[in-house]
């Protein structure tokens, strides 16, 4: 680092505190509020006034939001999970093989995220009804396993493509079958994409809301955080102690996730988005 | 091994491969080797075809459809031709409120997001990495922030009564009565886009970074002594170098945007009480499940979809027309 | 050649596992089956509602061997909620319904009559009328009278004391009264007026004379736009545009936010239910003894009629014991729960018997809504697309347009009673 303090260096420094202030504010002011005690009664401030934890004590006792938390959790898990599997086999045959149709695939995957979702709340709402899996988590994983495909394989496919193909010759070469190049070869190397792309399915499955509303409709303790919220914020509006604290608890697991794998994120955005 | 992947990633243009060079030629291996990548896309295929394509197929025929709660529990059809779609347009609501709002608004916030991300990611570039670091965690925070999550802040920083800004306002004098922020369309869709900017800016920012990142400096240290300022560096070297990643974070933020719903029907008279706010995605919700027309609904979605595909087309002529180059 | 299945197999576990761990909570609806009684029943009307039902529940099982389960909605998303619940098929055994979506669901196939079980019980006269009208359609009775209530003005006695001021009588006095607060008492807002909130609109059209909707011939004929009822509406909304008797936020308020600022001692008099003054002290026990309640005045005197509101309890089609169902039901609506119910929350019975007693009650915070209730009850359109109507917010969005200022009054009254009329015999 140069230590020359010119007027450029303090400007940008004053351009870095204003970006600093604009992007964390809302998260401070959300969780400063939330141990206010003062929040509710229209008496906070910058600082919170008097410091509490009856806030968090109150959403998880009369919100039930540990168990919103647990459903989450399952419905991002399962979802990341079997979206990174699924994506990852898809990515493959349309980075690694030429095919016929190869093109007609890649647009199709590229059309269908363009679908706007609330145009889908019926049709999907009778197809998970006709395959009995309203008010389940299981319906919601599948669901939101179709949302976050197409934008998964789009990106996986970049990473796929840039692993050398001398590499997996050469696994051939010793002898290997597909099946093991794959496991062996393939996946350690992709495996930083398979990261990026989960943050996406986790995003989905985490902040997805119509059709939790949607799916879930009477079973309140099959509730995700998302709709958890809404439902918490209708009964409670004013009272923006607790409704900070619930919006708290289920930004916390986000971000922690978020800051985990910030540094494999940017490689892996460009190398998707490059290659689209 | 990751951070050589990633340069390579980064730098590698080439798409594709060639299928795997078997030693012996039987037909069999031929068969397994020409289904395999449909064996792979098996799973996917048949999840995006069931889930997505199959459903945007039914939202065509609901919107042909006179179709409502009966229809739902019986699972009969009631076919009307084309009647939706000649109410919605003949709707002044979506001529003078619902297009407007919905096509102003993503074309603002697409490109304060896009300005605004690409301001930041070039100052984020110019940084040491030690700030870098602070700058990009910081970008990370306000990209968690769950959508839900993020406009119940925003609604309380702006809320009429007990708000942030209308205290502030007042205490310095600037206001003298509160002002309620949510009624006036301009307002409402400003916090909106300000919603929309401060959670879309970050996927800009760090995209947009990555790409600058792999710019040739030489190539900008070349310009800068031709005596070419920042502005035309920009557009002479930065901005062909990376249109790739402009076009694809341009579309995504497009998408995204065109379709916002929670930011807005979870705001104050959002969810179709102040009638000078709805948009595309949220008329079509409340028209289907507030009045259980859902053909109705599934004619708005259809043309939300419609407007959607056009813009993609545009997109993928675009992005496939440079691989083939 | 064995491994190439691999990855499918690995979907096939991830699936199994997805399985078994949603599994312990994947059974709602269908263990419906003999001797479980599934009911929804709204939240927040009960200030301890959940301590009632474990009783109920209790009383329930000892008298038919069945367990209750109870689950409890949001007004605020019920209605989403039924919809996607009867779309579904998996709606409860009976359910809280509000008075104007029995009709609806009935109309979609959704509820059971229960005109015999009711007869058979002998209690076809013992059910109150109003609410025996909202829950009748097309000749069958779908919801049972549960309980009623209906919304008039509550206020703070200690304000009024403090500046020597009578509780209004007229609308003139209200303005009067409301003058005074707003200059002697500039912490707080006289009279708020809610631009979420239609219920409390309607007092307004009818205290002028004018109609929400009436029957002509085979017609509806929405009566927003006539001169009466713009004269009401108007009045209403000049309290917050004309005299600024109401604040800038208050334009987006639903009728909880008004209970809110009314709890944090900011609001002076409001358009308050008759469940609300339990609510509100329970929430800021510092008002007790200064919460006085009246009619919402008439124009010129006496009583400007409030929506008869209130909730049925509904049968539905989807349920496989209907005879348990109507034993629920009939344990909810009359004798010991019925009264206790009223009493927690500040409802009317939904049974004449019970409802005598309660109208000669001598509580203050009772008397005036029991007043209101017998002298100035309103009735809403009984017909099922009066809830669609609702849902599109006609009501709401016409006041929130006009306080606002996005629209005259008399341009929103017209657009409100276009689309109302469209609604009405549409589609």
């Amino acid at each position: 680092m140069r230590r020359n303090f010119g007027p450029r260096t303090v400007i940008k420094g004053l351009v870095v505190a204003a970006l600093l202030i604009f992007t964390l504010f809302p998260a401070y002011w959300m969780i400063s509020s939330s141990f206010d005690a003062r929040a509710s009664s229209g008496g906070q401030s910058l600082l919170p006034q008097e410091f509490t934890w009856d806030n968090y004590i109150f959403v998880f006792e009369e919100g039930g939001f540990g168990t919103f938390l647990r459903n989450s959790f399952v419905v991002a898990f399962f979802t990341v999970l079997i979206s990174g599997i699924l994506a990852l086999l898809a990515s493959v045959a349309v980075a690694r093989f030429k095919f016929k149709f190869r093109t007609s695939v890649l647009i199709l995957i590229l059309t269908v995220q363009m679908v706007p979702l609330e145009a889908l709340v019926i049709p999907l709402f009778v197809q998970v009804r006709d395959l009995q899996l309203l008010n389940s988590l299981i319906g919601l994983v599948v669901v939101y396993l179709a949302f976050s495909l197409p934008f998964a394989i789009w990106m996986l496919r970049g990473f796929v493509a840039a692993v050398p193909v001398e590499l997996e010759e050469a696994a051939y070469l010793d002898g290997a079958s597909w099946g093991r190049m794959f496991r062996s070869v393939m996946l350690p190397l992709v495996a930083p994409g398979l990261v990026a792309t989960s943050i996406f399915s986790f995003i989905v499955a985490w902040n997805e809301f119509i059709f939790a509303m949607t799916l879930l409709g009477g079973a309140s303790e099959k509730f995700t955080v998302a709709i958890g919220l809404k439902q918490f914020f209708g009964l409670h509006s004013n009272d923006w102690g607790p409704v900070m604290a619930a919006s708290t608890i289920i930004t916390i697991p986000v971000m922690i996730f978020f800051i985990i794998v910030q540094r494999r994120l940017s490689g892996g955005l460009v190398s998707g988005a490059v290659k689209g | 091994m990751s951070s050589l992947l990633e340069r390579e990633a980064t730098a590698t243009g080439t798409t594709g491969g060639r299928p795997p060079q078997r030693r012996r030629r039987q037909s069999r291996a031929q068969l397994i080797v020409r289904t395999r990548p449909w064996l792979l896309l098996a799973p996917a295929l048949i999840l995006l075809g069931g889930l997505l394509i199959w459903p945007l197929v039914r939202v065509f025929l609901f919107s042909l459809q006179d179709y409502g709660l009966r229809e739902i529990v019986t699972g009969e059809s009631n076919y009307i031709g084309f009647g939706n779609y000649a109410e919605i347009f003949a709707n002044p609501l979506l001529w003078t409120v619902v297009l407007p709002n919905t096509i102003g608004f993503a074309v603002v916030s697409v490109s304060a997001t896009v300005i605004f991300g690409t301001l930041v990611a070039m100052l984020m570039a110019s940084l040491g990495s030690v700030w870098r670091t602070i700058v990009g965690s910081a970008i990370m925070v306000a990209w968690a922030m769950p959508a839900v999550t993020g406009t119940y802040v925003w609604i309380w920083i702006f809320d009429a009564d007990q708000g942030l800004v209308n205290e502030t306002l007042k205490n310095l004098g600037l206001m003298n009565e509160s002002f309620n922020w949510f009624t006036n369309p301009f307002t409402f869709y400003a916090i909106v886009a300000l919603n929309i900017v401060h959670h879309g800016f970050p996927f800009v920012a760090i995209t947009v970074l990555a790409g600058l990142l792999g710019v040739s400096k030489e190539m900008i240290e070349a310009a800068e002594m031709d005596g070419a300022g920042p502005i035309r560096r920009f557009f002479a070297i930065i901005f062909p170098t990376l249109k790739p990643v402009f076009s694809v974070v341009i579309i995504l933020s497009t998408i995204w945007d065109f379709k916002v719903f929670a930011q807005i029907y979870l705001m104050p008279g959002g969810a179709g009480s102040n009638r000078e706010v709805l948009n595309l995605g949220v008329w079509s919700y409340v028209e289907s499940f507030g009045q259980n027309r859902y053909g109705f609904g599934a004619a708005i979605a259809v043309l939300l979809t419609v407007l959607l595909l056009v813009i993609t087309a545009i997109y993928v002529r675009t992005l496939f027309k440079e691989e083939k180059e | 050649m064995k491994k190439r299945y691999l990855p499918i197999a690995m979907f096939a576990i991830a699936a199994l596992g997805l399985t078994a761990c949603s599994d312990g909570a994947a059974d709602t609806a269908d263990t419906a089956e003999g001797d479980t009684l599934n009911v929804w029943i709204m939240q927040g009307t009960n200030p301890d509602t959940e301590a009632f039902f474990d009783t109920v529940g209790d009383a329930f099982t000892e008298k038919t061997g069945a367990t209750l389960n109870v689950d409890f909605v949001q007004w605020a998303d019920a209605h989403d909620r039924f919809v996607t619940a009867i779309a579904g098929g998996t709606t409860p055994d009976v359910a809280e319904t509000g008075t104007t979506w029995t009709a609806e669901f009935a109309d979609a196939g959704a509820l059971a009559p229960i005109g015999d079980y009711v007869t058979e019980a002998g209690l076809d006269d013992d059910l109150v009328e109003g609410l025996v009208d909202s829950g009748t359609y097309d000749g069958d009775l779908y919801g049972m009278p549960w309980y009623a209530g209906v919304r008039s003005i509550i206020y703070r006695t200690d304000v009024f004391d403090e500046l020597g001021l009578a509780a209004p009588t007229t609308w003139q006095e209200l303005v009067d009264a409301a003058t005074v607060i707003k200059a002697q008492r500039p912490d707080l807002t006289p009279f708020p007026v809610a631009g979420d909130a239609e219920m409390l609109t309607y007092p307004w059209v009818w205290g002028a004379g004018g109609e929400v909707a009436t029957l002509e011939g085979d017609q509806w004929v929405s009566g927003l736009d006539s001169a009466k009822s713009r004269d009401g509406i108007a009045f209403y909304t000049g309290l917050a545009t004309e005299h600024d008797f109401s604040t800038a936020g208050a334009t987006t308020w639903k009728e909880t936010d008004i209970l809110d600022n009314f709890a944090q001692g900011t609001v002076a008099m409001a358009i308050s239910g008759s469940w609300t003054p339990a609510a509100l002290l329970e929430k800021a026990p510092d008002l007790e003894g200064k919460l006085g309640a009246i009619p919402i005045p008439g124009q010129t005197g006496g009583i400007s009629p409030s929506v008869l509101g209130g909730s049925h309890l509904s049968m539905f089609n989807t349920s496989k014991n209907k005879d348990l169902a109507w034993e629920f039901m009939q344990l909810m609506t009359t004798g010991d729960f019925a009264q206790q119910w009223a009493d927690q929350t500040g409802y009317f019975p939904g049974n004449t018997k019970l409802l005598q007693t309660a109208i000669e009650s001598d509580d203050a915070l009772v008397q005036p809504f029991a007043e209101q209730m017998v002298d100035g009850g309103g009735a809403l359109p009984v017909t099922p697309k009066f809830g669609a109507v609702q849902a599109k917010k006609t009501t709401n969005a016409m006041i929130q347009a006009i306080l606002s200022g996005q629209k005259t009054v008399d341009e929103a009254t017209a657009d409100a009673a276009a689309e109302m009329n469209d609604i009405m015999n549409g589609n």
